[in-house]
């Protein structure tokens, strides 16, 4: 376990030296916010209600959803397929340590300071506009989307290390990564609320395990999900856990003979 | 048309990166790896530390299949690769040393001890806590191979390690590696393009060209089986000499106005050493000395093709 302590410390350290970087990454996130905020304000000054959301549900949805997408998110692809790509990942293999266990330390380690400082920005930004904010303060609510955003985060990690490990076979990843990060927002509801789309759509966010990083929580946070339903929605990650785990086994099995083989 | 298909499907090679080398070492022993670019020196390194996996053969380190990757045989060995480093970047290497020291399950004071004991032997003190992306690259080198030797591995694989070092980095780097070879008994291997670097540290060499291993053995052995030859270099005063004038003399390597340099074999080299003193020619200066290590090395790899 000390290993794993070890490695979150030098994570945090490498942060620390790229304050600047690990700041302004916060700001961009802040703009962002605050233009959804602007487009959806627009739209909502000719009607009150649309598809079963006012202004106020729909401010919260974003900045509610804007504090979920900046603590399960990671950028572990791109670490995994360089360290593929140059042969860094050698030096893992020499060594007593597993790579995906090394990586995910890594990456707590790495969420966690990114994770202060976003957490941060996007309540300093609910504050700004608590006005228009709902709170729900209903604890058994709040448990639930904890657990949910919990499981999500390690969703997104195996998803994030599974799409670094394409670079088993091909040195080109970020095309990969960048559709399916789109697709991934779309099913997710980071673009917008899925139900303002037919209820199919819906149904398929349900069922794969993008929504839980954005649209399912945030359902919950504004009570348009009974808890019921959350629940199976955890089982639902449960079950893709379980299975993305599986998958990264097989593919890494199959990439490191590859690797071996190949010795790129 | 060719790259239109390669679109759909490419085309894959195959080759063998080595396929006839056999060898054992000994404990404590410290053998270099010889070959060109592209002969099979890393593949076979890489083999050895259990990062790649042979289609045939077998190979046994410290009673252990590497390739299994057991963590019983990676606690006893360690790979430094002069063109790949261990050590995070923006990070000061101790930190690194730290992330080590956990990997390997070293304990406190062993490390402790290790530590101190190859910062004094590498002379690092003072640039611990320097971000490991801000030092030289001799200095790089230094911290890698103190990360590499933390756990006191048995068996150490050095794959070109002076690479791209000046000269003085270089010998700093060498001249550690020896002490470390006699004082703690390791086991090395190591690669270099460097002749200096395998001249000054190991007695054995083992020559790979085209996959296969083409000399193992003494390197003293090496340079009398393959340098019957000495050269004699000459200066000329200002006043030089013409290609005509010296031919007669024996076989010409160099030639230059100003300088030449003949190779002969070594029983004749003192006749014709004195003969050229004899002559009207205007010597300024004449040096024999054996042929250098690196043409040895060059002609096996010629004579091999």
């Amino acid at each position: 376990m000390k290993k794993y302590l070890a490695i979150i410390k030098a994570t945090w350290q490498r942060a620390l030296t790229y304050r600047i970087s690990v700041i302004s990454y916060r700001i961009g996130e802040m703009f962002e916010v605050f233009f959804l905020i602007l487009l959806w304000s627009a739209i909502y000054s000719t009607q009150d209600v649309l598809k079963g959301y006012n202004l106020r549900e729909m401010l919260t949805y974003i900045l509610f959803g804007a504090l979920i997408t900046v603590v399960v998110r990671n950028w572990m692809y791109e670490v995994v397929s360089k360290d593929i790509k140059d042969g860094t990942l050698s030096q893992f293999l020499v060594k007593p340590i597993s790579y995906l266990r090394y990586m995910l330390f890594r990456e707590i380690g790495r969420i966690s300071l990114a994770f202060i400082l976003s957490v941060s920005t996007q309540l300093f930004m609910i504050l700004i506009f608590s006005d228009r904010f709902i709170f729900n303060t209903s604890y058994l609510y709040l448990l639930e989307i904890l657990v949910m955003v919990g499981l999500a985060f390690i969703t997104e990690m195996f998803l994030s290390y599974l799409i670094g490990m394409v670079a088993f076979w091909t040195d080109e990843v970020d095309g990969i990564f960048t559709t399916l990060d789109r697709l991934k927002r779309f099913f997710a509801g980071g673009y917008f609320p899925i139900n303002l789309l037919p209820a199919i759509y819906i149904k398929i966010s349900f069922i794969l395990p993008f929504g839980y990083s954005f649209f399912v929580p945030a359902q919950l946070y504004l009570k348009k999900m009974d808890l019921a339903t959350g629940l199976k929605g955890i089982l639902v990650q449960i079950v893709w856990i379980i299975l993305l785990y599986l998958i990264i086994k097989l593919v890494w099995r199959r990439g490191l003979k590859r690797y071996e083989g190949v010795g790129i | 048309m060719a790259s239109f298909k390669a679109l759909f499907r490419r085309e894959k090679s195959y080759a063998h990166a080595v396929s006839e080398i056999n060898f054992s070492i000994g404990e404590g022993e410290l053998v270099g790896f010889l070959g060109p670019n592209g002969a099979g020196k890393t593949t076979t390194l890489k083999m050895l530390s259990g990062i790649l996996y042979p289609t045939e053969g077998e190979a046994r380190v410290l009673g252990h299949i590497p390739w299994k990757r057991e963590p019983a045989y990676q606690k006893q060995f360690a790979l430094v690769m002069g063109q790949k480093n261990q050590l995070w970047l923006d990070l000061p290497a101790l930190e690194s040393f730290i992330l080590n020291k956990e990997i390997y399950g070293i304990s406190d004071g062993e490390y402790k001890e290790n530590l101190d004991e190859l910062i004094e032997l590498m002379d690092i003190k003072d640039i611990l806590e320097v971000p490991v992306r801000k030092l030289s690259l001799g200095q790089r080198m230094k911290c890698e191979l103190i990360a590499a030797l933390l756990h006191k591995p048995r068996v150490l694989f050095l794959d070109e390690p002076t690479i791209g070092l000046d000269v003085m980095a270089q010998k700093n780097i060498r001249d550690f590696i020896k002490k470390y070879n006699r004082e703690k008994k390791t086991t090395i291997i190591i690669t270099s393009h460097y002749m200096e670097d395998i001249k000054e540290l190991c007695e054995r060499v083992i020559i790979i060209d085209h996959s296969k291993i083409i000399y193992d053995g003494k390197l003293a052995e090496l340079i009398n089986r393959y340098a019957g030859y000495k050269q004699l270099a000459i200066t000329f005063n200002e006043q030089g000499v013409k290609r005509e004038q010296v031919e007669p003399y024996g076989k010409i390597m160099e030639y230059s106005q100003y300088r030449i340099i003949f190779e002969v074999e070594r029983s004749r080299a003192k006749d014709l050493a004195s003969a050229i003193l004899g002559s009207s020619l205007p010597v300024d200066d004449i040096f024999i000395d054996e042929i250098d290590i690196s043409e040895v090395v060059r002609r096996i790899f010629n004579s091999n093709n």
